[in-house]
């Protein structure tokens, strides 16, 4: 399934601190790594192919970049193994930009259904069994399409209406993280997200994780969001330390 | 009545343009004005008791903090008295720290009920007004909740803190409220003219009480929806990310929220 780590801080902040243990309890998953954040307003993406540990270590490439990446929004994923060795290219998280926004996207969950979409705008046509392709495609163009068709939208009810779309026309399992510069959304049917506010950060900045049991010594230090009806997900509005939104749909 | 002024970008962006033609389609305002920006995460506000035009120009202070304030959110008031004293103290924005962060906020409206609230939380803001007293019954209801042990969003703070307000102390409220990194907008009374896609204003957004908006683009009209209590605005970057009304019409698309869950054993 892969795991998700994301920061986000009201100012340009590292993630030194937690990205080597969310590497570390996500070690089972050896299809490669990507760090997503954003420089002057872009979004930048290191990945690699290669395990995120192995001989006992933390990637070497992953930790240096733990350590300097520092951005107001960070997004991390470590992805699960795949038959065949994945490209670069196909490792999680992605990018895009639409809405006049660069765009961070990471994704873990299954759905056969979701493959059956084609979009007008492939972003990813070589991954043609990729079930995160075919859902960051259908969540850029929904949102794109909800804009269009009503430009006075907020994007929080164009994010919540196409996902309200894709679990009603393909039903699967899904969990992502959505961020531009300044804002994170989190959509969840399945599973759990954990969020944290480090005592160190001063109220400063979170960190959210889907690996279990969070990324510190003390689980219940770490605030659970967990869904259980794929039917009715549920969408979380992070800025800077703060979570601004929580609803189901 | 007052008029509300913000400015909301990715980025520092200028208000060189819009900042004059507020103040020069707000004149009728004539008991002082305030601009409020944040300098990393402290507040810094300039204001004046004076009127923001007069003589057919712009006041002089105000012209030049418009040339020079480029942050990524600028608020900004011009006063008509219907509330306290006309002097730089009970100008707008005001700043008050909770929620471990430090806020700006600048309201119109006559609320008169609000002028007895009696906050016992401290400091207590110098100016004797409706507008000072709304400020501080919101930083008491968000003080109180940090030690809820539900961990409520910001939202669903704001939402119980604007229905007792509005219970407790009826009048009208309407006003901008920022961290320097979102904005909180809420409207019982008037509505919010919002510009977004401007071409000058590259992806920056304005948001103004103005009637006419500042220019002759095509600024969007956010009304209040009858039956309902109000109208809340999120802002981010350049992007209108929420609008929630107080209470919700079951017609509403979106979406209900709820108390957040805590981790199950």
């Amino acid at each position: 399934m892969g795991e998700l780590f994301a920061s986000s801080a009201g100012q340009d902040c590292t993630a030194g601190k937690y990205l080597p243990h969310f590497a570390e309890k996500s070690r089972h998953n050896l299809g490669g790594w990507g760090l997503g954040f954003f420089r002057d307003g872009r979004a930048r993406i290191e990945k690699s192919s290669e395990s995120v540990y192995a001989g006992g270590q933390v990637h070497d490439g992953f930790l240096r970049l733990a350590r300097v990446v520092d951005s107001r929004l960070i997004i991390s994923q470590i992805c699960a193994p795949q038959a065949d060795r994945p490209k670069d290219s196909l490792v999680l998280p992605w990018s895009a930009h639409f809405l006049h926004h660069h765009w961070l996207f990471g994704f873990r969950g299954d759905s056969r259904k979701v493959l059956a979409y084609q979009s007008p705008r492939p972003i990813l046509p070589e991954a043609l069994s990729s079930v995160a392709a075919r859902v960051w495609e259908f969540i850029r163009d929904g949102m794109e399409a909800q804009m269009q068709v009503w430009p006075d939208q907020n994007l929080y009810q164009a994010l919540a209406l196409t996902c309200q779309r894709l679990t009603t026309d393909y039903p699967g399992d899904y969990l992502f993280f959505l961020a531009n510069e300044t804002v994170l959304f989190v959509f969840l049917n399945q599973g759990e997200v954990l969020l944290y506010q480090p005592p160190e950060a001063r109220g400063e900045a979170l960190v959210l994780t889907t690996v279990s049991g969070g990324l510190t010594g003390d689980p219940d230090h770490w605030l659970a969001f967990v869904n259980a009806d794929r039917s009715r997900g549920q969408l979380l509005i992070i800025s800077g330390a703060d979570l601004l939104y929580q609803g189901h749909l | 009545m007052c008029d509300l002024f913000a400015l909301c970008a990715n980025r520092s962006h200028g208000a060189a343009s819009s900042l004059p033609l507020f103040a020069a389609r707000g004149r009728r305002n004539v008991h002082g004005w305030g601009i409020g920006f944040f300098r990393g995460r402290q507040p810094v506000v300039e204001k004046s008791a004076e009127p923001v035009f007069r003589d057919g120009r712009a006041h002089d202070s105000f012209q030049r903090l418009a040339r020079v304030v480029a942050k990524p959110i600028i608020l900004a008031h011009i006063r008509y008295r219907s509330s306290g004293q006309v002097d730089e103290c009970h100008a707008h924005p005001f700043a008050l720290d909770f929620w471990g962060q430090s806020w700006l906020f600048a309201h119109n409206g006559e609320a008169g009920a609000i002028e007895s609230y009696r906050s016992r939380q401290a400091p207590r803001l110098e100016a004797d007004s409706d507008s000072a007293r709304t400020f501080e019954f919101l930083r008491d209801r968000f003080a109180e909740a940090a030690s809820r042990p539900t961990h409520p969003t910001f939202l669903q703070i704001l939402q119980e803190a604007l229905a007792g307000l509005i219970r407790q102390y009826p009048g009208e409220y309407n006003f901008l409220l920022s961290n320097g990194r979102f904005l909180w907008a809420f409207s019982n009374h008037r509505q919010f003219l919002l510009l977004q896609g401007s071409r000058k204003l590259e992806d920056a957004l304005l948001l103004t009480t103005i009637e006419e908006g500042l220019s002759p683009e095509n600024w969007r009209t956010i009304s209040l929806r009858e039956g309902t209590g109000g109208k809340i605005l999120l802002i981010a970057g350049g992007d209108l990310v929420l609008e929630e009304d107080l209470w919700p019409l079951p017609a509403c698309p979106t979406i209900s929220g709820q108390g957040l869950p805590v981790r199950q054993a």
